[in-house]
C-alpha cells in the first residue's frame, strides 16, 4: 500500500522558502511524476517524502498516516539517488543486501534474495564486482537492485537517467515502467525533462517556484494546461503565445485579433469578454497553407531547421518569433513569405495573468 | 616521427646525467646501510673487512636503543591515534558544516603551523608547566608519595608521556584537520544518505560505510602526523629530562656528543633502527592511500 497525500506542505531553508504549500495526491500503485524546471523545488519535495529533509509546516500523509515524525526506516519508502551512490567500497551484492544485512537477516536468506533481484535486473554476472567496474545502465540496476530488496511500498527516484546518453534512456525508461509492473509499488520520479515525463507517468505534477502548477494526467496537461507555464513547458518546441485581443463575440464564434493583426475565429468559449487576452497555439497546430486554401497567418519565415521527416520554421510576429511544426521537408530561405492556417479546435486562451480561459464543457 | 627520433648517443647521454646524479644522491644511504653492518666503519664509504650485526648489538645491549625504539613508538602512535581521531571527526564536521565561523576556524589553525615552533617554546613551556604542577597536585591526592616519580612519568605534562602525546597530537592536528576536512568534501553526502534510506543506525553509518570511504584520507593525514612526530626533534629535546623517557632523535644525539672518538658504526646502526618505523609506517598507510573510490557515483 503507497497512498501518498500532500497537505499544504512547505519547506524553507533559513528563512528561504523552497516549497510554498504543495497539495498533492498520489494514488497507490501509481507512476508519479515531478516535473519542473531546475532549482524549483523537485529533489526537496522527494527528499522531505523520503525524511531526508524535515518538513517545514504542513502534513505529509501515506496511507492515511500522518508521516511528518516518522523516521526514514520506517516509513517502507525507497530511494533511487540522483548519483546513485553506490557504496564504492562494496560489491554488487553487498550494495544491493546492504539493508537486509543491517537487519541482520540470516546470510543464506540475503543470498538467496540478492539472487532473485539479480536475476530480475540481469545482474547475475557481475554480483562479485564493484561499481567501478560497471557500465552507467548496470549501475542505474544495481541502484534500482538495493531499493526494490526491501520491498518499499513507494520507490522514489531522483533524475535517475540524467547524464545517461539518449539510447540508454529509452532502454532504461522501458525497463522503469517494466519495474513498475512488476512492483505494484508506487513510483514517484523526478525529472526536468517533460518527454521522461509525458512518457512514464500516470500523473504529472507540474512544478514551479516551489508551486504546483497543475497536475493530471499527460494527455491531460497537453490538452488543458490551466496556465502559459504549464503550456509551455509541456510539449516540443514550446507552444507559441501570442498577445491578442478579443475583438467580437457573435453568437458561438469569437474572433481574436492578434497584435500582429491576424485575425483568428474560434468557437465561442463561456465567460470570454472583449479585451486583451493570450492567444496559444502549439507548432504542431499550424499547418502551411497552399496559394489557394485560407490561412490566418501571413508571415515571413526568420529560420527553418530541417529535421527531414519534419520542418520547424520560425517565423516573424513582431515580438518573439513563433514556430511551427509542419510535416515533410521544406527549404524556405529565411525572408521567404508564407502563410499558415491555425487549427481552431486546438487554440488556447489565456488571461493577462497566465490561466486558461476555457469553457466548462470542454 | 621525426621529431620523437632521438639518438641512441643522446639517450644514453641522457641515461649517464641521471645515473650520476642518483648515485650522487643514494651515496649518504648507502654508506648508511654499510656502515651500520661494519664493525670498524669509519667516515668514508669502504667496504667493510666483515658483515656482522656487532652495531646493532651495541645499540640494544650497551645502550638503551630498545627503551628508545619504545618510548618513540609510543609517544608518536599516541599522538598519531589521536590525530587520526580528532581530525577523521573534526574534518567530518568541518566539510558538512555551513556555520559563519568555518572559514575563519579553518585559516586559524593552520596559522598555528606557519609559527614556527622554535619560537613558541618558552611559552608552551610555561603552559606545561602550569598543567603539570596541576596534574602533580591530583596524583598527589590518590597516590602514595613513593610511587609518586613512576606514575608521573605516565600522566605528567613534562617529563612524562602524556604530555609528550598531546603536545605532538596538537600541533599535527591542523595539517591533518585541512587533509580530512578537503577529503570529506570529496565524499558525497549521498552516501550517507542512501545508507539511512537502507535502515542504517549512527553506528552502522560510522562504521560500514563513512569510515572505508575515509580510509585514503584517514591513512594520508595518520601518515604525516606519524612521520612529523617520529621527526620531531625540539619537543623530545625540551620536554624530556629523565633518561628513562629518552626518544630514539635524542637518543642518536646523545650517543654522537659522547664519546671523544665518534663511533660511526653505532651512529649508523641508530640511524637504521629510526629509519625502519617509518618505511614501515609508509608501506602500511600505502595500501591505503592508492585506494580509489571510482564508480559509486554517476557522471
Ligand atoms: N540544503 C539546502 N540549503 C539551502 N538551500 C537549499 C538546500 N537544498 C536546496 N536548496 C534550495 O532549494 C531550491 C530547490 O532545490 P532543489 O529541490 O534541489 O531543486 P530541483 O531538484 O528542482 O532542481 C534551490 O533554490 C536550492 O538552492
Ligand atoms: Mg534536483
Amino acid at each position: 500500500m503507497g497512498t501518498i497525500v500532500l497537505n499544504q506542505v512547505r519547506k524553507s531553508f533559513g528563512g528561504h522558502e523552497v516549497i510554498k504549500g504543495a497539495d498533492i495526491r498520489i494514488e497507490d500503485g501509481q507512476f508519479a511524476v515531478f516535473v519542473g524546471p531546475s532549482g524549483c523545488g523537485k529533489s526537496t519535495l522527494l527528499r522531505m517524502i523520503a525524511g531526508l529533509e524535515d518538513i517545514s509546516g504542513g502534513e505529509f500523509l501515506l496511507d492515511g498516516k500522518v508521516m511528518n515524525d516518522v523516521s526514514p526506516e520506517q516509513r517502507n519508502i525507497a530511494m533511487v539517488f540522483q548519483s546513485y551512490a553506490l557504496y564504492p567500497h562494496m560489491t554488487v551484492a553487498e550494495n544491493i543486501g546492504f539493508s537486509l544485512d543491517l537487519k541482520k537477516t540470516p546470510k543464506a536468506e540475503i543470498k538467496r534474495r540478492v539472487g532473485e533481484i539479480a536475476e530480475r535486473l540481469q545482474l547475475t554476472p557481475y554480483l562479485n564486482r564493484k561499481p567501478s567496474a560497471l557500465s552507467g545502465g548496470q549501475r542505474q540496476r544495481v541502484a534500482i537492485g538495493r531499493a526494490i530488496i526491501k520491498e518499499p511500498s513507494v520507490i522514489l527516484f531522483d533524475e535517475p537517467l540524467s547524464n545517461l546518453d539518449a539510447a540508454l534512456r529509452v532502454q532504461m525508461r522501458a525497463e522503469l515502467q517494466e519495474l513498475h509492473r512488476s512492483t505494484g509499488a508506487t513510483i514517484i520520479y523526478v525529472t526536468h525533462d517533460q518527454v521522461e515525463a509525458m512518457t512514464l507517468a500516470d500523473q504529472i505534477v507540474v512544478l514551479k517556484d516551489g508551486q504546483v502548477m497543475q497536475t493530471n494526467d499527460p494527455i491531460g496537461l497537453y490538452k488543458e494546461p490551466e496556465n502559459t507555464f504549464v503550456a509551455q513547458f509541456i510539449g516540443s518546441p514550446k507552444m507559441n503565445l501570442f498577445p491578442a485581443k478579443v475583438e467580437s463575440v457573435a453568437g458561438d464564434v469569437v474572433r481574436i485579433r492578434t497584435d500582429a493583426g491576424w485575425p483568428i475565429d474560434l468557437p465561442a468559449i463561456e465567460g470570454l469578454r472583449a479585451g486583451p487576452v493570450q492567444l496559444g497555439i502549439r507548432p504542431e497546430s499550424l499547418t502551411l497553407a497552399a496559394p489557394h486554401e485560407p490561412a490566418e497567418i501571413e508571415t515571413r519565415t526568420v529560420l527553418s531547421e530541417r529535421l527531414g521527416m519534419e520542418t520547424y520554421i520560425s517565423f516573424e510576429t513582431g515580438g518573439e518569433p513563433g514556430i511551427a511544426r509542419v510535416p515533410g521537408d521544406h527549404s524556405l530561405p529565411s525572408g521567404t513569405p508564407i502563410r499558415l492556417a491555425v487549427d481552431p479546435s486546438a487554440c488556447h486562451i489565456f488571461d493577462n495573468d497566465g490561466r486558461a480561459i476555457r469553457s466548462q464543457s470542454a | 616521427m621525426a621529431l620523437s627520433k632521438t639518438s641512441t648517443k643522446a639517450e644514453a647521454g641522457r641515461y649517464g646525467v641521471l645515473i650520476v646524479l642518483s648515485i650522487y644522491c643514494l651515496m649518504p644511504f648507502v654508506w648508511l646501510l654499510v656502515a651500520a653492518f661494519d664493525t670498524n666503519a669509519g667516515l668514508f664509504l669502504e667496504t667493510p673487512d666483515s658483515v656482522s650485526l656487532n652495531n646493532f648489538y651495541r645499540v640494544f645491549a650497551e645502550e638503551d636503543g630498545l627503551r628508545w625504539l619504545i618510548n618513540s613508538l609510543i609517544v608518536c602512535g599516541g599522538a598519531t591515534l589521536i590525530v587520526m581521531l580528532l581530525s577523521g571527526f573534526g574534518g567530518y564536521a568541518l566539510s558538512r558544516t555551513n556555520a559563519w565561523w568555518k572559514r575563519p576556524f579553518l585559516y586559524s589553525i593552520i596559522l598555528i603551523r606557519v609559527i614556527p615552533p622554535p619560537a613558541l617554546i618558552v611559552p608552551l613551556y610555561q603552559v606545561m608547566l602550569a598543567l603539570n604542577n596541576g596534574m602533580r597536585w591530583l596524583v598527589l591526592q590518590v597516590v602514595p608519595r613513593e610511587h609518586m616519580r613512576d606514575v608521573m612519568q605516565i600522566v605528567g605534562f613534562i617529563d612524562g608521556y602524556l604530555g609528550l602525546i598531546l603536545l605532538l597530537a596538537t600541533m599535527h592536528l591542523p595539517l591533518a584537520l585541512w587533509i580530512m576536512k578537503t577529503y570529506f568534501d570529496s565524499v558525497s553526502p549521498e552516501y550517507e544518505e542512501a545508507a539511512v534510506m537502507d535502515g542504517a543506525t549512527f553506528g552502522q553509518r560510522l562504521r560500514r560505510v563513512l569510515l572505508p570511504l575515509a580510509m585514503p584520507g584517514l591513512a594520508a593525514s595518520g601518515l604525516f602526523a606519524f612521520i612529523a612526530c617520529w621527526d620531531d626533534f625540539l619537543v623530545p629535546l625540551t620536554f624530556v629530562s629523565s633518561p628513562e623517557l629518552r626518544m630514539l632523535p635524542i637518543g642518536i644525539f646523545s650517543a654522537f656528543l659522547r664519546a671523544n672518538e665518534i663511533d660511526y658504526g653505532l651512529l649508523a646502526a641508530i640511524a637504521i633502527v629510526y629509519t625502519a618505523p617509518a618505511i614501515i609506517a609508509f608501506v602500511l598507510a600505502r595500501r591505503f592511500l592508492v585506494q580509489t573510490f571510482g564508480g559509486g557515483l554517476k557522471g
